[in-house]
């Protein structure tokens, strides 16, 4: 680990000078991540301004939904009587991931800008484009099972692990951030990037920009959500494949769907054409079915990834299933 | 002797210092003056050495560094063959190997000075697999690869091929790497100098083999080398030779700079530079008769060794020698070979290469069971070794051995037979498939053949004049519970209080050596000498006519303060004599294998996720005969424990190579499995007292680990109906099996 310089933040406007004024500065969270990647060497800021004391904890109504603080916990979040009620897809992506222990650490802001799991982009012993841009990605050529098998590119085939984003994809989150040069709001969809040529940024937040909150409005598809995560352990382990679904069906019939993949890009996956082909559908096997096609239809696999492909198909018609199950009143 | 504490659950002796934070492993230690180590290594795989840079914007002048120049010794990791460097000169060969040493008091700067170094590396073509390597695709070690060849030869197996009304089986089986991801990673602090030799403290399983390393690498009589255990996170084998290395490394770099050092290996570190299980493929061709009667098997068995030859050939015996189970066939031959390839060296690892010719054999059991139309257990129960028959390698088995009512008690306990019907009948409309399977096994206990009588261990007992009995041994706790038993055996021998008996840290300049803490050989043979030890004590003090049976403690006690007011200490020592009647021929690798074996029937039953094609142990029935239970607490941990890793090696744990290098070495990538993955275990021994053991124990350490990964792709068979024959078993592999072509294109 590097040395670095540690400043508590006490202030939202001091804690954005302070990174901004620094281009080697990063804010603080639960450093669940943060801390980690520092002991492996693969992320070296000079200067750490922890933000834990700034009032971003804060989880409450909102005239078209929920607003959730940065600093809320994912622990706060996943059983926040409200969360679970009105979107419990987020709830449960949030308690598939980590441990309870980092649940009580990591929080809202931290996670949605976590980094990827690639195993070259984690261990400084390999070249990686999106750590070293341009030095070269060896997971292309070599093991590639955990990579991406949507909207890669020939530069990084990395895929974003949270699981909280892949439940804020189907939820139409906003993001809301504040920097040097003002607030703005960022949907969920356009906060992380595909990896095109530029690999080494993730996201469409700028270095000194503090994620404040995050807006999830109110519908009758999120209150029908679920979350669905394949991984290679019972607990503790990051998705293979996961799947966000929240549809609203009156009478056999599908009115509003969302439907978002994690595991599977380097951004958590919306699904659009999937659903439209849910959209007005009637809620039954073929549908699914077809939807799942839907998202697979463009993916391409790496060489150890294969599996990856069907998985995804598999795993959107169970969810969908259960999804639509629970609400016709058949069998979960 | 008494019976007071041998059987029963007593509190482990460091037991209050692990829960209350108060036990100091290495990391927690310091010495004034101490520098940080760290170690430079390669990033190819093989290559010659054409350059060290040392960057720009680093301080070099205040750093210590230490390269193969430097060596007042041998550079060679004093082992077997003694081929493996502490310091890589000119070639390199494998990934991660060793090439120069740095040292500051500033780890951070330290760190930065490493990444400062640049080793310029010309690649030459590497050999990454079994395959490559006895195809000689490229000569990497000696003349052809191979570190070691065993053949084993009993009756004739060339003549039984062609007897008429036979059937002939055949079958290849591979096992992949494992990671030991023990707790603690490797650390020592060291301090050197000519005049003071060399003193080593660290985290360890063998202190005597870190003794004979140091001695000659710095060229140093055995006195001028200390070297200390601190309290062990954690071993499994991972700290049964590789200690040697980073000792050597922390004084070298002690010797140069005249500051102790101490050296530290993070996660990462620790799982892609050190030992893993060997991989191994073996192929199998059997000859069975209609009726179930093995008449003939042939068992070609070769594990990878990695870049030296390290503690290879040891693993391969016995691996080799586990090859062909428990099971009574006149004709067999095993012939087994440890090849070289470029990954860092495999070494010892629980098991210690019978897990992976066990699991060949038990898979491929069911194979010829089926071949011939009987059930798994029925082909078994026909073969099954009894007293007075022999082994592969000729030995008789003396002992009464009863595998056929471990097996009928394994399947009571897990109901096998209802299930198994159930299973085959219920998979049928069902998502989730469901099997149950078993494999029988044994392990034996102690080195092979002579190595116990070659290693000539020595174990003491001192007792003080306040009546406080101290046994001096070499043997590690790493976890496994070796203070707590030997406290039980001295305190049963002498009669006394088990909180009267104490186990001295194990330090060279104070303990005799009792052998390495492998090769389950810590209670049945080590423990033997502890209890001679303890009983040789009684005798002293009841020939110098102080002490009389019966005694009360307040009697020990005052006997132990006459005997050492008169001659001032009081203290006992035993070595290890083979027992009457073990022969082992060396040359021929015929005879007593091991002084005992412990037995076993292990059940496994899964489900198949037909949708994530997912396989879960759901339930496990682990039941053995293995001597007499010293600890019953502890043994059953030793089983449990051995079980999870034994699901995690076939289930979950994948070593992932890019060149050579293990590319996921982060406990997040490396999947081991967790609580949630561990099906209850339901642990069943059956005791038949050994005399050749303390208070008729046997070994179980490594037993464990033997039956799990056939038990589970056994079960995997009856729910899928597809044979596996390969670990670790991915879920993808699953989905390619049965799915066919579709899936993978
Ligand atoms: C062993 C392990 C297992 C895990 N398993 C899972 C899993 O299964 N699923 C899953 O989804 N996740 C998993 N995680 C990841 C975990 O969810 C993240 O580490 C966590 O959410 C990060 O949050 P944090 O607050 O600790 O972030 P930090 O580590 O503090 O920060 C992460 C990044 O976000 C930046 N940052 C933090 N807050 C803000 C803010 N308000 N504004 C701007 N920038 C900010 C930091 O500068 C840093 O770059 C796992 C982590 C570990 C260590």
């Amino acid at each position: 680990m590097n040395p670095f310089t540690y400043k508590r933040a006490t202030d939202q406007s001091g804690a954005i000078r302070e990174v901004a004024g620094n281009a080697n500065a990063k804010f603080l969270a639960g450093g669940t991540n943060l801390i980690d990647l520092m002991k492996m060497n693969v992320q070296q800021p000079a200067e750490l301004v922890d933000i834990n004391r700034l009032a971003l904890k804060r989880i409450e109504k909102t005239p078209t939904g929920l607003r959730i603080g940065a600093l809320a916990s994912n622990s706060e979040v996943a059983t926040n009587a409200l969360v679970r009620e009105n979107f419990p897809v987020l709830s449960e992506a949030l308690l598939a991931g980590a441990s309870p222990q980092l649940r009580n650490m990591a929080t809202v802001g931290g996670n949605l800008l976590q980094r990827t799991r690639c195993y070259y982009f984690m261990d400084t012993a390999f070249p990686c484009n999106k750590r070293v841009p341009g030095s070269g990605c060896p997971a292309i050529p070599g093991f590639n099972r955990i990579h991406a098998i949507l909207g890669a590119s020939d530069k990084c085939i990395a895929v974003h692990p949270s699981d909280m984003a892949v439940a804020l994809a189907a939820l139409d989150a906003v993001v809301n951030v504040e920097g040097a040069a003002g607030a703005r709001q960022i949907p969920i969809i356009d906060f992380h990037r595909l990896p095109g040529d530029t690999p080494h940024v993730d996201t469409n937040l700028r270095a000194d920009e503090l994620i404040v909150s995050v807006d999830l409005p109110s519908s009758a598809f999120a209150r029908r959500s679920r979350y669905l995560k394949i991984r290679d352990r019972a607990q503790y382990a990051f998705a293979l494949v996961s799947v966000a679904a929240a549809l609203d069906v009156q009478q056999g019939r599908i009115g509003a769907a969302r439907l978002a993949l994690g595991g599977v890009a380097h951004k958590p996956w919306r699904a659009l054409e999937a659903e439209k082909i849910l959209t007005g559908a009637q809620a039954n096997a073929q549908t699914f079915k077809a939807a799942a096609e839907a998202v697979v239809k463009d993916a391409v696999p790496q060489k150890h990834n294969a599996f990856k492909i069907e998985l995804a198909r598999r795993a959107v018609v169970r969810l969908l299933s259960d999804v639509a199950g629970v609400m016709t009143g058949g069998a979960a | 002797m008494s019976d007071q504490n041998i059987g029963k659950p007593v509190p482990r002796k460091e037991g209050r210092a692990k829960v209350t934070g108060a036990a100091r492993y290495v990391d927690d230690l310091a010495v004034p003056g101490m520098l940080y180590g760290v170690t430079v290594r390669s990033h190819v795989a093989r290559g010659r050495i054409s350059e060290i840079i040392f960057g720009d914007r680093i301080p070099w002048d205040e750093f210590t560094v230490v390269t193969a120049r430097d060596i007042p010794g041998a550079n060679a990791v004093a082992l077997i063959l003694n081929d493996q460097p502490y310091l890589a000169d000119r070639i390199v060969n494998h990934a991660e190997e060793p090439i120069l040493l740095l040292a500051h008091e500033d780890k951070y700067l330290l760190e930065e000075a490493r990444r400062a170094v640049r080793v310029e590396i010309e690649p030459l073509p590497a050999v990454f697999s079994i395959e490559d390597s006895l195809a000689k695709k490229e000569i990497v070690w000696g003349e052809d690869n191979v570190f070691k060849s065993f053949l084993v030869e009993k009756g004739n197996v060339d003549e039984v091929w062609d007897s008429p009304g036979l059937v002939v089986v055949e079958g290849v089986y591979a096992t992949g790497a494992q990671e030991q991801l023990y707790i603690e990673t490797n650390g020592v602090i060291a301090t050197a100098s000519r005049e003071e030799g060399v003193v080593v403290q660290g985290s360890m399983q063998c202190p005597y083999y870190v003794h004979k390393a140091l001695v000659k690498l710095f060229d140093l009589p055995e006195d001028k080398v200390r070297v200390i255990q601190t309290e062990t996170g954690g071993g499994f084998g991972g700290k049964e030779e590789y200690p040697s290395m980073i000792a050597g490394h922390a004084a070298l770099l002690a010797w140069k700079s005249g500051r102790p050092v101490k050296m530290i290996y993070d996660r990462a570190e620790d799982m892609t530079a050190t030992t893993k299980r060997h991989p191994s493929r073996t192929r199998h061709r059997t000859a069975v008769t209609r009726a179930g009667q093995l008449l003939g098997m042939e068992i070609d068995f070769v594990i990878d060794g990695g870049a030296y030859a390290t503690l290879s050939a040891v693993v391969l015996s016995r691996g080799t020698i586990h090859a062909a189970g428990p099971y009574n066939c006149p004709n067999v031959r095993i012939r087994s070979r440890a090849v070289a390839t470029n990954a860092p060296p495999h070494g010892a690892f629980r098991g210690f290469g019978a897990p992976q010719s066990i699991f060949a054999l038990e898979r491929h059991l069911d194979k010829v069971a089926a071949a011939v139309g009987l059930a798994p257990e029925e082909l078994r129960r026909r073969n099954f070794i009894s007293r007075g028959e022999t082994t592969a390698t000729g030995q008789v088995i003396r002992e009464e051995v009863d595998m056929g009512a471990l097996l009928d008690r394994a399947f009571e306990l897990s109901d096998y037979h209802a299930k198994r019907e159930r299973f085959s009948r219920e998979n049928v409309g069902n998502k989730i498939k469901r099997g149950i399977g078993f494999a029988s096994f044994m392990h034996g206990a102690g080195f092979t053949g002579s190595g116990e009588k070659y290693l000539q261990s020595v174990v003491g007992c001192e007792a003080t004049a306040e009546g406080r009995v101290r046994v001096l041994a070499a043997s590690t706790e790493i976890g496994q519970g070796t203070n707590t038993i030997f406290a039980q055996i001295a305190a049963d021998a002498l009669g006394l209080d088990y909180e009267r008996v104490e186990v001295v840290r194990p330090d060279t300049a104070s303990v005799p050596n009792s052998g390495p803490t492998v090769a389950s050989r810590t209670c049945m043979i080590v423990g033997k000498l502890v209890e001679s030890a303890a009983l040789q004590l009684k005798q002293t003090l009841a020939g110098a006519g102080l002490l009389q049976e019966p005694y009360t403690a307040e009697e020990f006690e005052r006997a132990c303060r006459e005997y050492i007011e008169k001659n001032g200490a009081l203290k006992s020592f035993s070595q290890y004599r083979q027992p009457e009647g073990v022969e082992w021929d060396d040359e021929h690798y015929r005879g007593d294998a091991y002084g005992a074996y412990a037995w076993a029937v292990y059940v496994a039953e899964v489900s198949v996720d037909t949708l994530t094609y997912e396989a879960r142990v759901e339930d496990f029935v682990a039941v053995q005969e293995v001597g007499r239970v010293i600890h019953p607490v502890l043994a059953a941990g030793q089983i449990e424990g051995g079980v999870a890793q034994g699901v995690g090696w076939t289930l979950y744990e994948s070593v992932v190579w890019a060149g050579g290098r293990m590319a996921n070495g982060q406990m997040t990538n490396y999947i081991i499995p967790t609580s949630a993955d561990i099906p209850p275990i339901r642990v069943h021994f059956f005791e038949n007292p050994y005399a050749g053991g303390p208070a008729g124990a046997k070994g179980i350490g490594e037993l464990p680990m033997d039956g799990p990964a056939p038990a589970i792709l056994n079960a995997v068979e009856h729910a899928t109906g597809v044979r596996f024959d390969s670990v670790p078993l991915t879920p993808e592999a699953i989905m390619e099996a049965l799915e066919g072509e579709a899936v993978k294109a």
